[in-house]
């Protein structure tokens, strides 16, 4: 429960069904709680600035950089956590990062416009939404060949995975959808429909629940993932973002309102708004689930949240526009 | 008269927002000015939402809800274009307020998904009134023609926030503070 993003989780997660799963996910957070904080590493696309920061979030501050051309935007990382794969949209491609040298290793040209990814966690394949088109991308986890494509519905923009790596999830901003894709068969295989322009994606630790952030329609769509439906909805503050969930709780940036909008996991209520910077994009967990890391496109600022106080507890400067759509915590 | 004097005549649809796909890259842009007069007499030229006769494209601003939050206000150009605009944050105390363009045809501002903020700020004596923006090109799609691409909106915007500004720089320091 303590990681988020738009890809799943590297803990393994196994089905579980109503209320079960809501306690195994209370256990488990309880059982984190007690594992010491590690200081965790924000890799904050800036797409202003052409670059990857990477934050140390325990320091507070900016320890490096790495040039990344074509507007870097979405972020995932390799089952290992060693490497980054970002996205340039204006490139338009990918590159690949190794993230202890703090260097690109590769980069691949794609068409149409990359913008959304997520790294398959059992197979390390990496999936890139076509922003203009309707597919995702398929591309070995080197990051150096595309090998596929998937057709989904409009506008792909968050993915998530599956802990098994079995099920692929895409928001279809335009479709008003979430693909479910079948990734032996690199084929979708159903098609759920939710909010208006659902953008970031994210599912729970177990992989039961996905939660869409419904940037016009202000609202984040509840999905249970193995019913294929939606069980309900959540109202937000403006323009919706990405959601990130921590304990019994999930926030979801509102790019407009310039909040962070927290809502109870279990009830699907609105509990509170946090004032972060101006258009928060991207949100996450740190490992320990005490905290949520916000990017804030417009103040160029992380903003850190205690989950439990729900209060801004620090601002970390960063290069310009940063983005950090995707999983960028680790 | 545009809001700027750049994009070529063309027939371009009426952009509604929300209902269209956008370029993925979200630009800003800032512009600011110091103006030597004290900042509530700044604020006081530019704090009433209805009123932009400041901006001198604008020849008339007719809205309703004043300064509250979702009131709305439509700028008639001197040419005759319209944009309409949506208060979406209004801080008396801090000086500031945002808004956005709710309906524009790219033609007058090549932008889309367009998002605003205006702030007064003490500069030590004098004023510091920053204006920022955040929005996509004029053009939704991939391949933009150049008078609806990247720079061309952020050369658009900048323009307005530039001549806004020395306008309203001009303004309240003629008036003597």
């Amino acid at each position: 429960m303590s990681r988020s993003g738009t890809i799943a989780t590297r803990r393994k997660g196994r089905p579980l069904a109503g209320p079960l799963r809501l306690a195994n996910v209370v256990l488990m957070t309880a059982w984190l709680g007690v594992v010491p904080a590690c200081a965790d590493e924000a890799l904050v696309t800036a797409q202003g600035a052409n670059a990857l920061a990477i934050v140390d979030l325990e320091a507070g501050s900016v320890v490096g950089q790495v040039a990344i051309d074509g507007a870097p935007a979405g972020i995932a990382l390799s089952p290992d956590r060693r490497r980054a794969y970002v996205t340039r949209p204006e490139a338009p491609g990918i590159a690949v990062v190794d993230l202890a040298a703090r260097t690109v290793t590769a980069t691949l040209a794609l068409p149409g416009g990359p913008l959304g990814i997520a790294v398959n966690p059992k197979s390390g394949a990496v999936y890139v939404a076509d922003w203009y088109g309707s597919r995702i991308f398929v591309v070995s986890p080197d990051g150096a060949t595309l090998e596929t494509e998937i057709q989904v519905g409009a506008s792909p923009s968050g993915i998530a995975v599956t802990p098994d790596g079995a099920t692929i999830l895409v928001a279809n901003r335009e479709g008003d959808s979430v693909s479910i894709v079948d990734a032996a068969k690199a084929m979708e295989v159903a098609k759920i429909p939710v909010g208006r322009h659902p953008f970031g994606i994210t599912l729970d630790a177990a992989g039961a629940r996905a939660y869409t952030a419904n940037v016009t329609s202000n609202d984040v769509s509840v999905i249970d993932v193995a019913a294929r439906s939606e069980l309900g909805r959540v109202t937000t503050g403006e323009r919706p973002y990405v959601i990130a969930l921590a304990g019994p709780r999930g926030f979801v940036t509102d790019q407009y309102s310039g909040t962070v909008t927290v809502f109870n996991l279990q009830s699907l209520t609105n509990v509170a708004a946090i004032e972060v910077g101006d258009h928060p994009e991207g949100i996450a967990a740190t490992r320990d689930g005490q905290s949520l890391v916000v990017a804030n496109w417009g103040s160029n600022t992380l903003s850190l949240i205690d989950a439990q106080t729900l209060k801004v507890t620090r601002e970390i400067p960063v290069p310009d526009g940063p983005r950090a759509f995707g999983d960028f915590l680790r | 008269m545009k809001f700027l004097a750049l994009t070529t005549a063309a027939a371009f649809a009426v952009v509604s927002f929300g209902a269209q796909a956008h370029g993925p890259t979200r630009k800003k842009v800032e512009e600011t000015v110091e103006i030597n007069a004290a900042p509530d007499k700044v604020w006081a030229v530019i704090s009433n939402f209805q009123d932009m006769s400041w901006l001198p494209p604008v020849a008339k601003t007719e809205g309703k809800g004043g300064n509250e939050i979702k009131a709305t206000r439509t700028l008639t150009l001197k040419d005759g274009a319209t944009v309409d605009e949506e208060l979406y944050k209004y801080s008396a105390e801090k000086m500031s307020y945002s808004y956005r363009i709710t309906k524009v045809d790219v033609k007058t501002l090549p932008v889309n998904d367009y998002s605003s903020t205006i702030k007064v700020e003490d500069a030590g004596g004098k004023t510091k009134v920053s204006w920022d923006g955040a929005f996509y090109r004029g053009y939704m799609n991939n391949d933009p023609p150049p008078e609806l691409n990247d720079e061309a909106s952020q050369k658009a915007v900048r323009g307005l926030y530039r001549t806004g500004l020395d306008a309203l720089k001009a303004k309240v320091e003629k008036s003597g503070s």
